[in-house]
């Protein structure tokens, strides 16, 4: 599974959604995830593959794409 | 303006003894014991032997994604207030639910989250926690898991005394309603604590009994000249209290009219029992009640099968009962459902209304050989049954030196 797969299935999990049913370029806070909630989930991302994202970065995420380009580039740079 | 009265018109349970206040009732009258032999994986190497766990699975009240999110603490208590609103058929969706409160308590809160943390950054060397660590796991979580649940927006303490704790919840909600600060409150308390380092922690104390040889269900004996100390338990109650006449306006089911609240503090040790902090309390509780103690036809008693501890509370019970405590029928039913310490007043005030409202008396169980040191006239081995007696007394005595006692009458 990608990336984007991971992470959809991650919060589908998380959430309770069905992971189909996620938009990746829909915000996170019109799913009803509020900041807490949301810090949660990412602690969960950065088990799962292995990376860390810096706060400045978190703050920049508002959909699962944006998330899935971070945790994209954290492992790229993580590669590298 | 006379203060207004307040009925209990909702009971929610989960406990060692069943998952429903029926249940629990059931368990009580039948002098059933939910004590067991603790299974490995709790004990770990604390050498505690015996304990009552719930018999508790999440998936059957919660999502997965929920039940990862609350600590098992306030699972009990999501469970056990949610059977209490509905019980009270209050139509929360209909009321102003700033009038509608929560009085909680609780000894230690999120035990297993807190644990779970220290577990992994002194035991696994792992210096990264879960971020709900702090919400899980602090002490109003609860409680405040309750309110958010059911949007109650009104008055909201949480009560944290060791073994008084739901007790004083209780009592504390009674007044809030009393001076008209709430309609009605979601009362009660839970507890959540059989985890190792917890365990190992009140097996150093030396007040733990050890498993009863021959039948382990049978370890915890109050007032028994063989008691070797409490068993720690888990579980939860909740009641929802209300305005008597607002109550009986809407044709509530009434369990009980909750008239007496004595709060005191020993002031004199962290630890062992003061027989004058007990006698205030319960008199402090009949005096607001306005009941002589020949009103009173139960008690269900602290009773912790400790050695010291029965007798002062005996000798309590005596002493403000006169002659009135040769009929006055005492149980401490902790013999069947463990000590669940910050829970233990709401689930014993619950098993107080099984003697309110149906004159069954629960028992002290595998109670064989009283203590002459404790001499009351005893529930023992088995529930009794007399006619509904006007009024229940339920006493809870924490470390701390907090006596809280709770009265009830009959609606």
């Amino acid at each position: 599974m990608d990336t984007l797969g991971r992470i959809r299935q991650l919060a589908a999990k998380e959430f309770s959604l069905n992971p189909d049913g996620l938009d990746p370029n829909a915000p996170l806070d019109g799913l009803g995830i509020d900041s807490l909630t949301f810090i949660e989930f990412m602690f969960k991302v950065e088990e799962e593959f292995g990376v860390s994202v810096s706060d400045d970065d978190l703050k920049a995420i508002k959909t699962l794409a944006d998330l899935e380009r971070h945790v994209a580039a954290a492992l790229a740079a993580g590669k590298a | 303006m006379a203060a207004r009265r307040v009925a209990v018109t909702g009971a929610g349970v989960v406990s060692p003894l069943g998952n429903t206040l029926e249940d629990f009732h059931r368990s009580l009258a039948a002098a059933r014991s939910g004590i067991r032999r603790l299974a490995p994986e709790l004990a770990g190497r604390t050498g505690v032997q015996v304990g009552a766990a719930l018999d508790w699975d999440a998936a059957r009240h919660f999502t997965q994604a929920e039940a990862a999110n609350l600590d098992r603490v306030s699972q009990f208590a999501l469970a056990a207030a949610g059977q209490a609103i509905a019980a009270s058929g209050l139509d929360l969706q209909a009321q102003d639910r700033g009038r509608i409160g929560v009085s909680w308590g609780t000894g230690m809160g999120g035990a297993h989250t807190q644990e779970g943390s220290y577990k992994q950054v002194y035991g696994a060397g792992e210096w990264r926690v879960r971020p709900l660590t702090v919400v899980m796991g602090m002490n109003n979580a609860a409680g405040s898991n309750v309110a958010v649940r059911h949007g109650l927006r009104g008055p909201f303490a949480n009560y944290s005394t060791a073994c008084s704790s739901s007790a004083m919840a209780l009592g504390e909600a009674m007044r809030a309603i009393a001076a008209g600060r709430a309609d009605a409150m979601v009362a009660g308390g839970c507890e959540a604590l059989l985890t190792p380092g917890v365990l190992v922690a009140w097996q150093a104390l030396r007040t733990l009994a050890p498993a009863d040889p021959a039948d382990p269900a049978a370890s915890c004996k109050p007032f028994d000249k063989r008691r070797a100390g409490l068993v720690l338990g888990e579980g939860a109650a909740a009641f929802v209290l209300e305005d008597e006449a607002r109550a009986r306006a809407r044709g509530a089911r009434i369990y009980g009219v909750l008239t007496g609240y004595g709060n005191s503090c020993d002031a004199t040790h962290m630890s062992r029992p003061d027989r004058d902090g007990q006698i205030r309390a319960m008199n402090e509780a009949l005096s607001e009640a306005r009941l002589a103690p020949q009103d009173v036809g139960y008690i269900n008693a602290h009773g912790t099968a400790t050695a010291v501890g029965d007798v002062v509370e005996a000798e309590a019970i005596n002493a403000v009962f006169g002659a009135a405590a040769r009929e006055v029928r005492v149980s401490s039913t902790k013999s069947l459902h463990g000590h669940l310490l910050g829970g233990s007043g709401a689930l014993e005030f619950a098993a107080a209304l099984l003697a309110l409202e149906q004159g069954i008396l629960p028992p002290t169980g595998f109670l064989e050989q009283p203590d002459p040191a404790c001499g009351l006239r005893h529930v023992a081995r088995e529930a009794e049954r007399i006619a509904p007696p006007r009024a229940v007394m339920s006493n809870s005595f924490a470390f701390g030196g907090s006596n809280v006692v709770l009265i009830a009458e009959r609606a």
